[in-house]
């Protein structure tokens, strides 16, 4: 428990002074930032969230080998999809995207919000793909609002997928053919 | 034992589902020692219900959201990995 605060004293400091070295260094060329993300990272898996050693090597295999700075997609395991520029990644799937936006897609709707940098925990990930620099990856039909109607889109479609839950839920339960 | 068999894999196409209910097919590039999967020539095998997906053309799946990974029939030998999970089984 004590070294549990104590490392959380830690990476809390880390995470402060990373911030500001961060922000100072925000014109400054994305190779130069890495080494300042390394302690970041190395710190949350030294809190033993994981089970696994955080002196495991990520495997060569798994090595994002298209490079750093490439154009990605991340899926999360609440269904939200971020668009960015890797900045870095580590063995528990851990990604620091650059330029982060994310790509919110309610039926014809679509709307991009920008959120700038972004630290994403590895266990939240469920896929990193790699899009294709040229592609715009959305088909033609679809339409792009502003946040606010996009925000009231996802919201009422959220609360139709829930209250479709609920009415499954009490059919099954009067065993209703 | 299951890395191994993927390892032997690699090069395969396979159809991996995840626990989110999206289907992804691609050519099995490397997998690592937590199954962690990377595809190649991925393509969504429902494409219109994620739209989100379509210019992605290689992908890393994090091990721990694999439903199951649907193999090709020639590529397994069912015989071979009854006795090999049964001697694990057996020894482990």
């Amino acid at each position: 428990m004590a070294s549990r605060a104590s490392a959380t004293s830690r990476l809390m400091s880390m995470t402060a002074s990373w911030k500001l070295s961060c922000a100072s260094a925000r014109h400054r060329k994305v190779s130069r930032r890495r080494p300042l993300l390394a302690p970041v990272e190395s710190a949350a898996c030294a809190l033993g969230r994981s089970k696994r050693s955080p002196s495991v090597v990520w495997s060569a295999s798994t090595c994002e080998a298209l490079g750093d700075g490439e154009k990605l997609i991340v899926l999360l395991r609440d269904g939200r999809k971020l668009l960015g520029t890797l900045c870095s990644f580590d063995q528990f799937a851990n990604v620091v995207l650059q330029g982060a936006c994310e790509r919110v897609i309610v039926g014809e709707q679509y709307c991009d919000v920008p959120l700038g940098l972004y630290v994403i925990r590895g266990e939240n990930v469920v896929l990193i793909g790699e899009l294709d620099r040229e592609k715009d990856e959305l088909p033609a039909h679809m339409t792009c609002v502003s946040e606010a109607e996009i925000r009231k889109a996802e919201k009422a479609e959220r609360e139709a997928r829930d209250l479709k839950g609920t009415m499954r839920k009490r059919m099954e339960f009067l065993d209703f053919d | 034992l299951f890395f191994s068999y993927f390892k032997e894999l690699v090069g395969k196409e396979v159809t991996v589902e995840l626990k989110n209910d999206l289907a992804i097919r691609g050519t099995l590039h490397s997998v690592d020692q937590y199954l962690n999967i990377k595809l190649e020539n991925t393509r969504v095998v429902d494409q219109d219900k994620y739209p989100h997906m379509l210019s992605v053309r290689n992908c890393f799946i994090r091990g721990s959201v694999v439903r199951y990974v649907l193999l090709p029939q020639d590529g397994v030998d069912i015989d071979i990995l009854h006795d090999a999970t049964r001697r694990e089984a057996r020894g482990g």
